[in-house]
Parts: structure tokens; C-alpha cells; sequence
């Protein structure tokens, strides 16, 4: 037997597994001002930076504004926070913008200072 | 000061000596000339020796706080535990590519120690490379991302390590995550060098099997352990994430266990040569592609890597190797010729399909890394979430796992009624697991295909022990290599049971308790008895007690004072033999309540168990196993081509 016929069938499975779930499980990255100009139905994640009106009900329920160059939007979340959350940060969060226009953020990732991301001294 | 100039020009020396060796291996290998193939050798000897010494320079600059070098600034300072100060070594940017070069310079010099029984041009071929590539990373360090760089003002105290990474976990996953990575340069050389005297012969495989394996327990190691890392420290109740960092570190690992199936292949019945050169190829490839994507920036990841100036180098490096291994593999495509088809249904089928399953996972796994690169240069980025991926590969690795169970029972060459009649217990255990599982009122589909799929792989290798057992009770030491990979596979199901029951059974649960107050998660009764503060030398511990049963958890959150405030949490976890108890402190409020996020993980500890299972077997069945190399050389005719 010859592998080029398997071959070609598991890469045909591969290939709708892959394309099938692409159409599904995946979500739109984008910025602030790119949600505000294309109304989204489903899931996406955001990213943009905290801004200092967080608020905190409790440990688990928090406001804040989100805002990147030149757009912003007020962000609801409940949840355990990142340690690295305050204002200032850089955060990614996923979920659904509201009738509202309030962000209802179903997670929340705070980027993690890395190891290879030590801001570099003034040299 | 001064030791910064000292690991510079170490680095400089070693740099040299690197170029030197690579040139004067391959020219020597063209000519066949013994003495220059033993020059260019210890001038690899060399460059390893220097490269050894600068980082030694930088140990030393790291724990006598020499804050003149900008790297010693960076990620340390006077307060950071001697220990993590050590640990820093490999902690920032340029000191882990030295730490990389380290590993590869001195586990390449090993490498070229033991190639004497390859012949002169491949081992003159493998050394030309192997400097090569040490070549190519030396001059990043030296010339792009020096960890040597002096400050033109010397500052009284560092900047310190992120508290993150001030765990013990720090200390031991990522030294062995990249020793991993640096190991897969080894198999690759002796790959291309192979291919490139046109030699394939069973000295080839028995060669760069070892160092496949090496690679491969490095990588299976380091992988556990920055699951474990995850659990432990992240404190969001998982241990994967299908990071692009994470996703970056599977893939090499997947096409190892492809190549260490298949090599078996051509060990017993000489097929496969061409595809197992392409495996161990790929496997270096992915290493290189995924530090160049993890080192760039060039996808979203949840780690923040510095946009630092060796993107571009690693992604000319990446271009370079790919189009090198693509010509010879193309050069060399008559290895590929086999004299005879194969029977589908053999152990050789078996292989193969698992080869293909695995090379399927890479993809998914590869596709959805890349996609927001791909899907960002024709409009809006894309990103694939957990969801992608178990949809995706879930399939596939299910079919892996029936493979588990069945591959083992296929003889060599053509399956005949015994093989049907093996398969009775595997089915049987998979049966009894279904069972089981629908009695207890299990009704997610995934799940009732995962367990059972395992139950029937364990029973597999569960009768192949007993079969042995019963008839020839030595064989059990005497075919150690094959014994030991049933251990491994049995760790591997004891793995995939833990992963498939906390994926498929984790509870989570919010609540806001008042002290003396009690919650209950999938049956574990938790009492809240109050919290403390705690003033440590660098940073403030607040600590909650949670009562469950006779013993107490301390989930916490520290904040360090002399890192603007940066918060810490720390995880309370208590494993009991079903399941992990997982509390986490959310926040606590004013009216004295405090904020829990409870998790009920079933099985976590299999996962680590299964691990410690798998390397143990590899270990077992590999370690100190002389004579099935020797007896595979004398037993093999080498296959030599005209070059």
C-alpha cells in the first residue's frame, strides 16, 4: 500500500476540522475605536487600556472605562481580577458590547509582564 | 565592570572559534580529510568552553550584584532571595539565549563525542552544522541582545523580578523548557548531515534516536511542568491555555513522538527513511518558528514579550533553515523509493496513521496560532479561543487514543485472526467504562468517548504485561525498550484520564462569605474563619483561613510596597485522591466579608502522576539499553548512496 491515500484522507479531515471549527470558535481581535466602527453580533476581544475610574462593588464585580488611541468604553465584569489589574494596564476582554454601550466582559486577561519584558533601563 | 568586559569578549572568542568550526567541518568533510574533521571538532570543543565561561561571567556579575551590567539592573535587585538572583540567569531576554547556547554548545560537544561511529563526513557535516547554528546565535548575542551591555552610569540597586516569577516554579521550569528547545538542534544536525553524505544506515537512527529522546523527556518535562507552574501560581483553576506560547512549545514535542514511532519503523523493517528525516527536520523547524513568533510579538499572546531586535534574526534564521532542509530533503527524495508496499493493517499502518494523527494535531494547532497573522492581513485579526482547539484537534486526538489501544496488538508486516482475538480485552475495558459512565449518569459525548478510549489503551498495555508475564517472564527485562514505552503509554492514559476529568468535571463556584460563614461546592464543605494581615520584609500578606475538615487553606493576595503596589495571589489547594479543592481569594470588603472563587478540579493529580509515569518509562526503557543499538548496527546493512 501506497501512504499518499491515507495521507490524503487524514489532510482532508484536518482540513474541515480545522475549517469547521474556525467558523465557530473563533473571535475577532480588535481595538476599541475598530469595535466602534463595526457593530459585532457575536463574541470578541478587545484590547485597550484601564483607565482610572475603576470601580469595585467587591472582589468580584468591577467598572472601568477601556480606551485605546481615540475611542473608549465603559467595561462590566464579574470575576476574579489579574493581580496586574490597575488603571494603566493593558487589558484584553471577552465578551459582548451591549445595546447599552457597556462592554459585558465575560473574561478578562490582563497582559502578564513577562520575563522578557522588563522595561529596558535608561541606558 | 570588569566582568562585563570579560563575558563580552568570552562571547567575541566563542563566536570565532564557532565560525571557524563551521567552515573548517565542512570543508574537511567535502575533502575527507581526518585531521581537519578532528580541528574543526575541538574548535567546536572551544567555542563551547568559551561560551561556557561567559556565562559563568554572568552568574557571577548576577550574585555579586554588579550593577554596571544593564541586564544585572534589569532583573534583579539587593532584596531579591539569593536563590531567584541565580535563577535570573535565564530569567530576562539575553540571558536566556545564553542559557540556550550554553545547553546546545555543550550537549552538541556530547553529540560530537559520540559520532565516531557515523564515519568522518557525517560527523564532519553534523559538527559544520551544529556550529552553524551555535554560530547563528552567538552573533545575536554578541552583536544584537548582549547580556553583557555596560551601563554608562552605575546605579545603586536593581529593578528587581516580577513578584510572578518569584516562585520556586521559577527556579526549574524554564531552565528545562529551554534546554528542551536547545536539544532539538542536535537530532536535526545529524539529520541534515546524514542527508547530505547520502548515508542512512541504523548508526544514523541508533544516533539520533538518543538525542530525539533527550529532547524529547526535556520537553515532556519542561511542558509538566509549566502546566503545573500554571495551576499552581495563575491561579485561574486551569493549566492550559492554548497560548501561542504554550501552543509554540507542543508542537516540537508532537513531531518528536511522531519520529519516535516511526523510527521504529525504519529500525525493523527499513521504510519510512525520507519521512523520519522529515520528522526530526520539522520538529527543529517548529523550535525555530516558534521562537521567533514568541521572541517578535507578531501574534497576540497573554504574555507581553519586549518588541525586541531579534524578531528579524530569528525569522532570517527561520527562512534559511527551511529553504536548506527543503533542498536536501528534495536532493535526497530517491531514499524515499520503497521496494515493497506495505499491508494496511500492520504495525507499520499503525505507525504511520499515528504519524499523521500527530501531524494533524501540529496543524490545528499551528493554524490556530498563526491565524491572527493571517487573518490580520486581510481585514480585522481573528483569534482562536480554547473552544477552536478542542473542537478541532478533540477529534483527532481520539483517534490517537483508539490507536493507543489497538497499534500495540498489530504484529509487524500482516494482522490475522490473533490480532482480533488480543483485542477482546481493550474492547472489553472500553465497554465496561461506557457502562459505568452512563450508569453514573455521564452524558456529555466528548466525555463518554474520551474514558472509555483510555480504559481500552490501558488494558492494551496492561495485557501486554501480563502476556509477557505469564510466558516469558524475562523478556520483560531483556526487551526493556519495549516495556518501557507500555509504562510510558500507561502514563500517558493515566494523564489523559486526569486531563479528560478535570476538563470535562470542573465546578466552579463565586461567593461572598462572612467569617463563620460556610459554602458547599460539589460536595466539599468550606468554612470561611476569618482573615489576617501579615507584614513580611518586602510585602504585606493578607490571608484568609478557609475550615475544610480538620485542615485549613490559606488562599492569600500579597502586595509588594517597593513594586508600585503590584499585587500577588496565592493560591490555596488541597488534593484529595478524587479531586483538587482550589480556593482562590477574589477580594475582601468592607464589612469584613471576603470574596472567594472556589474550584472542584477532579483528577488534577493524575496529570502529574501520568507525567512522572511517562518519563519514568522512557527512563527505564532507554537508559544504560546498549545492546539493541549494537545489535541494530551489526544487524542493519548501511544504505549508502553516491554523495
Amino acid at each position: 500500500m501506497r501512504w499518499g491515500l491515507p495521507a490524503a484522507v487524514v489532510a482532508a479531515c484536518v482540513g474541515y476540522l480545522i475549517y469547521s471549527a474556525s467558523g465557530g470558535a473563533t473571535e475577532y481581535y480588535m481595538t476599541v475605536s475598530e469595535l466602534q466602527a463595526h457593530a459585532m453580533a457575536g463574541d470578541v476581544r478587545v484590547a485597550g487600556v484601564v483607565q482610572d475610574d475603576v470601580h469595585r462593588s467587591d472582589g468580584l464585580h468591577v467598572t472601568f472605562t477601556e480606551k485605546d488611541g481615540t475611542a473608549s468604553m465603559p467595561v462590566q465584569y464579574t470575576g476574579t481580577l489579574p493581580d496586574i489589574f490597575k488603571p494603566g494596564i493593558t487589558v484584553v476582554v471577552e465578551g459582548k458590547l451591549g445595546g447599552d454601550g457597556v462592554f459585558h466582559a465575560r473574561t478578562l486577561l490582563a497582559k502578564c509582564p513577562s520575563r522578557f519584558s522588563t522595561q529596558p533601563y535608561v541606558k | 565592570m570588569m566582568l562585563g568586559y570579560l563575558g563580552a569578549g568570552a562571547l567575541l572568542a566563542a563566536l570565532v572559534m564557532g565560525g571557524f568550526s563551521a567552515l573548517l567541518s565542512f570543508w574537511s568533510g567535502i575533502r575527507q580529510s581526518a585531521t581537519f574533521i578532528q580541528v574543526g571538532r575541538r574548535a567546536f570543543y572551544a567555542a563551547a568552553a568559551m561560551t561556557f565561561l561567559s556565562a559563568v561571567v554572568l552568574e557571577v556579575a548576577l550574585l555579586t550584584h554588579d550593577f554596571s551590567l544593564a541586564y544585572v539592573v534589569e532583573h534583579t535587585d539587593l532584596s531579591t532571595p539569593t536563590a531567584l538572583v541565580a535563577a535570573a540567569f535565564y530569567g530576562g531576554q539575553e540571558g536566556s539565549l545564553l542559557y540556550w547556547t550554553v545547553i546546545l554548545s555543550v550537549l552538541g560537544s556530547a553529540s560530537l563525542l559520540a559520532s565516531a561511529s557515523l564515519g568522518g563526513r557525517v560527523a564532519a557535516y553534523a559538527a559544520g552544522i551544529l556550529a552553524s547554528i551555535l554560530t547563528f546565535f552567538l552573533f545575536v548575542l554578541a552583536v544584537v541582545a548582549s547580556p553583557f551591555d555596560v551601563l554608562s552610569v552605575t546605579p545603586p540597586d536593581g529593578l528587581g523580578l516580577n513578584p510572578i516569577l518569584r516562585d520556586g516554579g521559577m527556579l526549574i521550569h524554564p531552565p528545562v523548557v529551554l534546554a528542551g528547545f536547545a536539544s532539538f538542534a542536535i537530532p536535526f544536525s545529524f539529520a541534515c548531515a546524514a542527508l547530505l553524505a547520502g548515508r542512512v544506515d541504523a548508526a544514523w537512527i541508533t544516533h539520533t534516536r538518543r538525542f530525539a529522546l533527550l529532547a524529547w523527556s526535556l520537553q515532556t518535562a519542561g511542558l509538566l511542568l509549566g502546566m503545573w507552574w500554571a495551576y499552581h501560581v495563575l491561579g485561574w483553576g486551569g493549566y492550559w491555555g492554548w497560548d501561542p506560547v504554550e501552543n509554540v512549545a507542543l508542537m516540537p514535542w508532537l513531531a518528536t513522538t511522531a519520529y519516535l514511532h516511526s523510527s521504529q519503523v525504519q529500525e525493523r523493517r527499513g521504510r519510512l527513511r525520507l519521512w523520519n528525516f522529515g520528522l526530526v527536520i520539522t520538529a527543529f523547524l517548529l523550535v525555530v518558528f516558534g521562537t521567533f513568533i514568541v521572541r517578535s510579538g507578531v501574534v497576540p499572546s497573554v504574555h507581553t514579550f519586549a518588541i525586541s531586535a531579534i524578531g528579524p534574526w530569528f525569522f532570517g534564521f527561520l527562512v534559511v533553515c527551511l529553504l536548506f532542509s527543503a533542498l536536501l530533503l528534495t536532493l535526497r527524495s530517491n531514499l524515499g523509493v520503497e521496494a515493497k508496499p506495505a499491508p494496511a493493517v500492520s504495525r507499520e499502518g499503525a505507525f504511520v496513521l499515528q504519524n499523521l494523527l500527530l501531524l494533524g494535531v501540529v496543524a490545528v494547532v499551528m493554524w490556530g496560532t498563526v491565524l491572527p497573522l493571517v487573518s490580520g492581513m486581510f481585514g480585522v485579526q481573528r483569534v482562536a479561543g480554547a473552544s477552536f482547539y478542542e473542537r478541532a484537534a478533540g477529534p483527532l486526538l481520539a483517534a490517537i487514543l483508539a490507536l493507543l489501544a489497538v497499534g500495540p496488538l498489530l504484529p509487524w508486516r500482516h494482522a490475522g485472526r490473533a490480532t482480533l482475538r488480543a483485542l477482546r480485552w481493550p474492547v472489553a475495558a472500553a465497554i465496561v467504562t461506557l457502562m459505568v459512565l452512563l450508569i453514573a449518569g455521564v452524558r456529555s459525548a466528548p466525555a463518554l468517548v474520551a474514558f472509555p478510549l483510555a480504559a481500552a489503551a490501558g488494558a492494551t498495555a496492561l495485557t501486554e504485561y501480563a502476556r509477557a508475564a505469564l510466558r516469558k517472564p524475562r523478556s520483560l527485562l531483556r526487551k526493556r525498550r519495549r516495556y518501557g514505552a507500555y509504562l510510558a503509554h500507561l502514563g500517558l492514559v493515566v494523564a489523559v484520564t486526569g486531563v479528560a476529568a478535570s476538563h470535562f468535571g470542573q465546578q466552579e463556584r463565586d461567593v461572598t462569605l462572612q467569617p463563620g460563614e460556610a459554602v458547599t461546592v460539589a460536595g466539599y464543605s468550606l468554612t470561611y474563619a476569618g482573615s489576617e494581615r501579615r507584614q513580611l520584609t518586602d510585602h504585606t500578606e493578607f490571608v484568609a483561613g478557609m475550615r475544610f475538615g480538620d485542615q485549613t487553606l490559606e488562599p492569600s493576595r500579597a502586595t509588594y510596597a517597593g513594586l508600585g503596589g503590584q499585587a500577588l495571589t496565592h493560591v490555596a489547594i488541597s488534593t484529595t485522591p478524587t479531586a483538587d479543592l482550589y480556593v482562590v481569594l477574589a477580594g475582601t470588603n468592607p464589612d469584613g466579608s471576603a470574596t472567594f472563587r472556589v474550584f472542584v478540579n477532579p483528577l488534577v493529580i493524575f496529570i502529574w502522576a501520568g507525567g512522572a509515569v511517562i518519563i519514568l518509562g522512557v527512563l527505564l526503557g532507554n537508559v544504560g539499553e546498549r545492546s539493541a543499538a549494537t545489535e541494530l548496527a551489526r544487524r542493519r546493512i548501511p544504505v549508502t548512496l553516491p554523495a
